[in-house]
């Protein structure tokens, strides 16, 4: 996995606040300009600037500035490294989570030109050319959905005014994760590409609200299906490999249905009865319980409290599971399942706005992406096999350090003749096949 | 008053509609423009301010001071609402300043606690959740106080802009106000929650589900989910008596809403698609309710070896008599759900399944059973086609339940066939699944079947030692046994290859001890091949050798792994010493004049 944190252009020159974000090569500093402006002596412990460190930094307030990241410098890092995941068959996924109107639909699918994702797929249909004339073919097929209050949508086809939301999130055990009735288009080119995805955006559902006039109040995934039919070995084969681009809803967000909740550590309270089961699923999930059923477990996310430790060898046989929670993962983790973690690979960008103005926001944005980076899918042992065969091996090395100490202590032992010693060989060689006959049996 | 008659019911009218643009035509909103309705709402009231403000003189100061506070109440409602949190806080600051003299009697209480109730909602908000903490203790203080110093059914604030004639019932009162109470608790749930106080946290969730159906303010499908859901925390904490209670009452409240005949004849299916999820999402939680009783006792009924220990179960049985009646009884009252019809249904429902830890096969097969059944009942919905994830960790739970009943089961044959089960329900499903979208599952059946073989090869041997000699079906099957074990711990690691084939010089943290415990095993299980033939033994001891040898020189090039195998480690670098001198001693053996 690998974590991309953006430090987009802003509203900030706009609203005359101050810039309390700094950029110092792989590290974002944030300053508390609350406890900045305090009389000095006073007893807070707050430190005024919080660091959090991310695998690429970007500064793109002001193009003058000798740190400014244009888009294309984001690209070559981000989509290239996209591209490479692609070719090999990883499923790859591109996370863009921020406050609404720090520029994260601007990274992610906004106006023409110049986008991750345009450089993705400018990437694919050049290298697609290159194969043109060799043994390899491909296929890209695209398809752009949206999930508004736990709804999908096909942002590929002529909506129904009356039943815009109907699609249903299914998963077939050959094909994964997948929506019922999405379109998908197949696609020959670049241009073709980028109409479709022009033309899902105008269909995206912004609505206004105070912090932004065109603020993303839906989540939507742009998917590349990327099928490579190779030769290997003479055989046919295929490498098939999905790459979703994932545009988060802005983060300032407080309708509890937002799947926001399931994926970020807000303290909001939700304020209808009827969710009363998210409350008492994420305690479910706190209290992480005794259990020995599963041999190996998977872990979603729920940042930090999901961390588990590594069951102390030996001392313990069982593994830790939680129980069976009737709460859904959010349908957008449910579709991204098999990008988030193991054979996929994941990167994030985390976009916020310099300004003072969104220090709050903009400290969740980066306390999310940092603790994404501790996101784990995390495979475990079934403790109690284990235990028991540790156990009997033990007893199997003491046997046979028994048995070599004899053979050493004979072999030491001077002054046996020949013909006795022949004899006792001959004993002894029989007694081990006893003694191995009794270890093999147990 | 002066502007009594007309124009008082002039601006009533103006807040009611205000109140109806807020709460049912803000949910027509067009998603473009979400708070419309909103808006319209707060004009509304702000005219409604204005007409109060310039009838001011004359009118009677406290009653004048109620109405304005119901107004900033709504206003401070409405612009938190619409994400404008410091104006929101404004009004509703000046509501609980004008109510505060007040606010113990019967037409301010039911205002002042809401009003605190939407500080703490503003507040958490705002990630000052020991702020919100305060006001929400401090309104279910005020609850608590007036209930025993009044306990008549207060105003409720609408009724301060509302014509004589039109004002509520008592009954329809305390109704309202002890629904504000019921929001107070489910938002000290929430704040408890966030404060890491999950103890607090679940009692307050377990109160707020039981005012819900005190004063039938639920919906049963939503309500049966919720208690299903709180099931599960009990059971986290072992506390089965409380999660079957859940569960039973769960069950209840949701065959109400089964029997309700749809109101409307247009009721989609895909409504009835979702109550038949959610039933099947109730009898999963049953599933893991039986599965976690049935460990649980297993945990202490077991010796340091995981076989059932005779001694502890005469022991346990002994003290269950004594406990029996006495201690149940008293926590039940506490928790207890429902009125006295609801309450005989989910006493019923209870006695379908103990909550107390079975102690022979018996009692554990009975709940096996009854786990059994809910398997099959959440199977009907969460089919393998649509429901790959949630199917496979039904069977999952399928197997476990086999697993957990093979430990009560004395005799090995028939422990062996229930392990025999296991491997018939997952191999299929194991087979069927994609590793590229479903490669977390399948790791986890890999490990899960190689590790049913490897049981199941256990007891094998166990059965044949008890015999004279080791005929040679059982050397057969054994070997078959251990010979599928490795196969699927070889599968397990294959799965981390990366797309060009090639094993990962160094191991995801992630992975690094499934993969150092199945490697190990994998040496373990070669050395346990039985075979007459001396070269084809010497064969299997090295391989058994080379596992071992990865562990060991791993570890030397990548230190850190140390402490996730340190007894794997230590039991590998004893092997690594001992076979090579086995090894020779069997060479020696096999050409002993050479």
């Amino acid at each position: 996995c690998l974590f991309t944190f953006l430090c987009p252009r802003s509203r900030e020159s706009a609203e005359g606040g101050r810039v309390i974000v700094e950029v110092d090569d792989k590290v974002a500093k944030v300053r508390n300009i609350k406890v900045d402006s305090r009389l000095d002596g006073t007893w807070d412990s707050r430190e005024k600037t919080v660091a959090f460190s991310f695998d690429y930094c970007y500064w793109s307030v002001d193009p003058e500035d000798p740190k400014y990241a244009s888009q294309e410098m984001v690209f070559q890092d981000l989509g290239t490294s996209v591209l490479s995941g692609a070719f090999r068959g990883y499923n790859i996924c591109l996370f863009a989570y921020g406050q609404t109107g720090s520029g994260k639909t601007y990274t992610m699918m906004g106006t023409p030109v110049s986008h991750t994702i345009h450089f993705t797929l400018r990437g694919l249909f050049s290298r697609k050319d290159d194969y043109s004339d060799q043994t390899a073919s491909c296929r890209v097929k695209v398809s752009f959905l949206e999930i508004y209050n736990e709804r999908v949508r096909d942002l590929l086809k002529q909506s129904d005014r009356k039943k815009p939301y109907t699609l249903r999130v299914r998963e077939h055990p050959e094909t994964g994760p997948y929506v019922q009735g999405l379109t998908q288009r197949l696609v020959t080119d670049y241009k073709q590409v980028v109409e479709l995805l022009e033309e899902g955006i105008a269909k995206r559902i912004t609505a206004a609200t105070h912090i932004h006039n065109a603020s993303s109040r839906s989540h939507a995934i742009f998917t590349i299906h990327y099928t490579q039919a190779i030769l290997e070995n003479n055989l046919p084969s295929e490498i098939a490999s999905k790459i979703n681009l994932v545009d988060l809803a802005g983060s300032e967000r407080a309708d509890p249905s937002y799947c926001r909740d399931r994926i970020t550590e807000g303290a909001n309270i939700n304020k209808s009865l009827v969710t009363l089961g998210i409350v008492i699923s994420t305690l479910a999930q706190n209290s992480q319980m005794f259990s020995s059923c599963q041999s190996i477990n998977t872990i979603t996310s729920e940042g930090e409290n999901s961390h588990v430790d590594s069951p102390s060898v030996g001392s313990i046989s069982g593994t830790r599971r939680p129980a069976y929670i009737p709460y859904r993962d959010s349908i957008l983790t449910w579709l991204l399942k098999d990008s988030l973690g193991g054979n996929s690979k994941t990167i994030m960008i985390a976009t916020i706005s310099p300004a003072s103005s969104s220090y709050n926001e903009t400290m969740s944005t980066l306390r999310y992406a940092s603790n994404a980076k501790n996101i784990i899918n995390k495979p475990r042992v079934n403790e109690d096999a284990n235990v028991k065969l540790i156990r009997e091996l033990r007893e199997e090395i003491d046997r046979l350090k028994t048995m070599l100490m004899s053979f050493e202590l004979r072999n030491s032992s001077p002054s046996w003749s020949d013909d006795r010693d022949g004899n006792l060989t001959e004993l002894v060689l029989q007694n081990e096949m006893k003694v191995c006959m009794i270890y093999l049996m147990l | 008053m002066a502007a009594a008659g007309g124009g008082w019911a002039a601006v009533c009218e103006k807040f009611r509609t205000a109140r109806t643009l807020s709460a049912v035509e803000s949910r027509k909103d067009p998603e473009t423009e979400p708070y419309r309705s909103k808006y319209s709402a707060r004009a509304l009231l702000q005219e409604v301010k204005q007409l109060l403000s310039a009838a001011e003189e004359g009118g009677e100061a406290r009653l004048l001071a109620v109405r304005r506070a119901v107004l900033e109440y709504e206003l401070g409602v409405n612009h938190t609402d619409t994400e404008e949190l410091s104006a929101g806080e404004e009004h509703l600051q000046r509501c609980t300043q004008l109510l505060e003299p007040h606010r113990l009697s019967p037409d301010c209480v039911s205002l002042y606690i809401q009003a605190q109730n939407n500080l703490g909602i503003l507040w958490s908000e705002r990630d000052e959740i020991k702020t919100a903490q305060t006001y929400l203790e401090s309104a279910e203080a005020l609850y608590n106080q007036y209930m025993k110093e009044d306990g008549n059914p207060p105003l409720d604030p609408s009724e301060h802009f509302m014509a004589e004639e039109d004002k509520l019932t008592d009954q329809e009162r305390s109704k309202r106000f002890e629904k504000a109470y019921t929001h107070t608790l489910y938002y000290l749930a929430q704040v408890y929650q966030h404060l890491e106080m999950i103890e607090k946290a679940a009692q307050y969730c377990h109160t707020t589900l039981k005012r819900q159906l005190e004063y039938c303010g639920y919906y049963p499908v939503e309500w049966a989910l919720n208690a299903a859901t709180l099931s599960q925390y009990y059971l986290s904490k072992q506390c089965f008596m409380e999660s079957r209670h859940c569960l039973a009452a769960a069950s209840v409240i949701f065959s109400q809403a089964e029997q309700v005949p749809s109101a409307e004849d247009n009721e989609t299916e895909q409504d009835q698609q979702d109550l038949r999820q959610r039933k099947a999402e109730i009898a999963r939680c049953w599933i893991k309710y039986c599965l976690n009783l049935l460990q649980s006792a297993r945990k202490l009924l077991e010796d340091n070896i995981g076989e059932l220990d005779p001694d502890r179960q005469l022991e346990l049985k002994a003290q269950r008599k004594k406990e029996e009646d006495e201690k149940e009884k008293g926590r039940k009252k506490a928790v207890l759900f429902g009125t006295s019809d609801i309450c005989d249904s989910v006493l019923a429902m209870e006695e379908k399944v103990s909550s107390v830890y079975p102690l022979d096969f018996q009692e554990a097969r009975e709940i096996f059973l009854v786990g059994q059944n809910y398997v099959q009942e959440a199977k009907e919905f969460f089919q393998v086609d649509g429901y790959v994830t949630d199917h496979i960790e039904i069977v999952q739970d399928h197997s476990a339940l086999f697993k957990v009943l093979a430990f009560f089961e004395e005799d090995y044959e028939r422990r062996c066939k229930m392990h025999k089960r296991r491997i018939d329900m997952l191999e299929p499903i194991y087979a069927d699944l994609n590793p590229q979208y479903y490669l977390l599952i399948s790791r986890q059946l890999q490990f899960e079947l190689a590790d049913t073989y490897y049981e199941m090869m256990d007891l094998k041997v166990a059965i044949g030692n008890r015999l004279e000699e080791l005929d040679s079906h059982t050397i057969k099957k054994i070997n078959s046994l251990a010979q599928l074990a490795i196969k699927y711990y070889e599968l397990f690691l294959d799965s981390l290859r990366n797309p060009d084939k090639v094993f990962p010089e160094e191991l995801e943290e992630d992975v690094l001890r499934p993969a150092m415990v199945a490697k190990f095993h994998i040496a373990r299980l070669y050395g346990k091949l039985i075979t007459s033939d001396s070269k084809k033994q010497l064969e299997n001891m090295q391989t058994s050798l080379e596992y071992y040898t990865f562990l060991v020189d791993y570890c030397e090039k990548y230190p850190d792994a140390v402490r996730a195998i340190e007894t794997e480690l230590e039991l590998s670098k004893e092997m690594v010493g001992l076979l090579p001198t086995r090894m020779e001693r069997l060479r020696a053996k096999l050409c002993p004049f050479i």
